[in-house]
């Protein structure tokens, strides 16, 4: 089932784009964004690049024991995020989320305490770093093994369609995860009820360093949606306008009673996979500077300076700015200190059964 | 009220649940129209639509996964996957997402959801419709696991696990869905503690301990026991996680001897647990090492279906060399 008045073409041969290289619109229909919010957008993204590099930092210098990069990342990010409606629609991100989860709300100190492992973090540290969540925010906390998040998106997607809650289910995944069978028995559940969720792969080429050619037969991931009686969108994911449009226009399909959508969001991944990675042994470097080249913040900073919206002066206050929000977040999450070893004990379930009260105490030595 | 059988203890579990939580929802592989292939869920897709029960698609890691989303979105749901031994693609959403969930979130989330499984050997169905697979689940942190036995144990269990905070891995001895009748509780909020053993027997001379399926060998092993003179002392666990160690223990501390039965393949299982804990804690006390009589290490046969289960002869031969020892 389509909608009327859609602004886009599932299953297109090109990626969707309404900005090219230059930074010139090519949407062919009209922008409807306020300055503010072409600004915002663009200080999102540029703070996506400022946590990512400082968080590398910290890991670098052993403060944080994992990160895995997001640069490339952005712009699809920034454009997930700003189609949402932050709080009432759930999100099931992956761990090269971090960018999202920012644009999206999340305070810094939480992100920053989750990867530093502190009483900042409201998951109280029992995760390794790149996996936040919050409930406040409707973020289910990120788990590690891939797609194991897609059927859980599912079923709240069902659950809101059962509801009638008006939200809306947003799951991102890398695109190693569409070779899952949990991502297919997800997606696939979620078109059977015609449940308000829009799957989102940010398609950088590579599950670590296996690239697409190897992960499937298909040509692309969006075309996947064909088999789950559900539109597959094919888009630029370096270009932050097309990537919101067009996750706007999936939500609202969505929250309209219309079903679930798959978006392929391309973009590329400057770092490797993990601080763990080299990818130097699998990606050549001419191919990594060529993709930068096509850098999303570049593009999108002379689309705003065509339009008088941002310039030196405004790029050096702001990395200022962001700069020492890093600095200052990383402090107050040292200072809400670990979390006491007793409480590993905690949240295995709602009480404390007396078996694990035993192991506790005899842990802690009082046993 | 009539009796009934185990496996409409389920469906009427079920019905009086839904009834009282608009929250509740059942879903699994034909619960729906066909009212689940045991009828587990008979006459409840009439009663509540499709909303309430959903009929999934013939994926288990569908059902268990998309469980969890709509626990952690406000429902209860109670999912069945129509064999234990079909769980197993679904068995990364128990352990990597369903049991870690309220731990790994800090307590943010939480998945109050119960995912029912008949289990057992006993009806002809080769190994894929008739393994125990309750260690899996037993050894996994944050899953609550039940096996009860009897229609009422059922009622009161099922009830409790709809009712708990936490995920439960439900377990149906199916080979007893339709054994015994009885009289159900006509209590709305009756419920029996997860966690609480029951004392089937009073005895002096030897502690027989078993759960599922194989209560049933181990009453008629007791009955046998009974006529030779013998005063055997059963309790059946119920709950594998938490399990009743206390009822356990103070039996074994006070008999002396104890024969553990379960038709769960011999290394590894919930009875290895139990057995190394009785060693841990009351061995000044015991007059005869721990015996367990369990399924052997092979996977389930066909031909061998009701030679695979320990049968009351194996219990009494086990008891002998507790008593002989």
């Amino acid at each position: 089932m389509i909608r009327e008045s859609q602004l886009f073409e599932p299953f297109t041969e090109e990626p969707i784009s309404v900005m090219n290289e230059a930074g010139e619109w090519v949407g062919g229909f009209d922008l409807d964004l306020e300055p503010e919010t072409l600004t915002r957008f663009y200080r999102d993204m540029l703070r996506a690049r400022v946590v990512d590099e400082r968080l590398g930092r910290l890991q670098r210098q052993g403060k944080v024991s994992f990160v895995a990069p997001g640069g490339g990342h952005e712009a699809a990010q920034v454009g997930i995020a700003h189609a949402m409606r932050a709080r009432e629609d759930w999100l099931y991100p992956y761990y090269r989320d971090i960018g999202l989860l920012l644009a999206l709300g999340l305070p810094l100190v939480e992100i920053v305490g989750q990867s530093l492992g502190t009483s900042a973090d409201p998951a109280k540290a029992r995760q390794m770093p790149y996996h936040p969540g919050s409930g406040e925010f409707n973020v289910f906390t990120v788990a590690s093994p891939i797609a194991s998040h897609v059927p859980p998106a599912a079923g709240t997607a069902i659950s809101q369609k059962l509801a009638g809650s008006g939200e809306v289910t947003v799951c991102t995944f890398g695109d190693g995860a569409t070779s899952e069978g949990d991502w297919h028995a997800g997606v696939n559940f979620a078109g059977a009820q015609g449940a308000p969720a829009v799957f989102v792969c940010e398609n950088n080429g590579y599950a670590i360093s296996v690239g697409m050619r190897h992960q499937t037969g298909s040509d692309s991931i969006h075309v996947k949606a064909h088999a789950y009686g559900m539109p597959g969108y094919f888009v630029d994911g370096m270009d932050v306008l097309a990537s919101y449009y067009v996750m706007r226009e999936a939500i609202a399909r969505a929250r309209d009673g219309f079903g679930p959508s798959l978006v392929e969001l391309v973009v590329y991944r400057y770092g490797g996979h993990s601080s763990a990675d080299d990818d130097s042994r699998y990606r050549p470097r001419a191919e990594v500077e060529q993709w930068k080249r096509r850098d999303p913040l570049t593009r999108f900073r002379r689309f705003l300076e065509k339009r008088e919206l941002w310039d030196d002066e405004r790029e050096a206050a702001t990395l200022q700015e962001l700069g020492d929000e890093f600095t200052a977040a990383v402090k107050q999450a040292e200072e809400a200190g670990v979390p006491p070893v007793a409480s590993m004990f905690d949240d295995v379930f709602a009480d404390l059964p007396a078996r694990l009260r035993k192991q506790r105490a005899e842990l802690l030595g009082e046993g | 009220m009539s009796a009934v059988t185990m496996v409409q203890a389920v469906a009427r579990t079920l019905d009086e649940e839904m009834a009282r939580d608009p929250r509740v929802v059942v879903m699994g592989e034909d619960v729906g129209k066909r009212g689940g292939v045991f009828l587990a869920t008979e006459k409840l897709f009439d009663k509540y639509g499709p909303d309430r029960v959903i009929d999934t698609p013939l994926a288990e890691a569908a059902i268990v996964g998309a469980a969890l989303g709509m626990a952690v979105h406000g429902l209860r749901p109670v999912a069945e996957i129509q064999f234990a031994d079909y769980v197993y693609p679904g068995f990364d959403q128990l352990v990597s997402q369903v049991a870690k969930l309220r731990y790994r979130s800090g307590g943010q989330f939480t998945a109050p959801m119960v995912v029912r499984m008949p289990a057992g050997g006993g009806v002809k169905g080769g190994h894929h419709h008739s393994q125990s697979p309750e260690a899996h689940f037993a050894h996994t942190a944050g899953l609550k696991v039940v096996f009860p036995s009897t229609p009422k144990d059922t009622q009161g269990l099922l009830r409790a696990a709809i009712r708990d905070d936490d995920p439960v891995v439900f377990l149906e001895p199916k080979r007893l869905y339709r054994a015994v009748k009885e009289e159900l509780d006509d209590d709305p909020d009756f419920a029996l503690p997860i966690g609480k053993a029951a004392e089937r027997r009073r005895g002096d001379d030897v502690v027989l301990v078993s759960y599922g399926g194989s209560m049933a060998e181990t009453l008629r092993a007791a009955d046998a026991l009974v006529e030779q003179g013998i005063s055997p002392h059963v309790i059946d666990l119920r709950s594998l996680a938490p399990w009743d160690e206390e009822a356990v223990l103070s039996a074994v501390a006070r008999v002396g001897r104890v024969v553990l039965v379960s038709e769960a393949p011999h290394t590894a299982s919930f009875m290895s647990e139990v057995s190394a804990t009785i060693a841990e804690e009351v061995l000044d006390a015991l007059l005869a090492p721990p015996a367990r009589v369990t399924g052997p290490d092979t996977p389930y046969p066909y031909a061998q279906d009701r030679e695979y289960l320990p049968g009351p002869n194996r219990i009494l031969r086990a008891v002998q060399r507790v008593l002989d020892y």
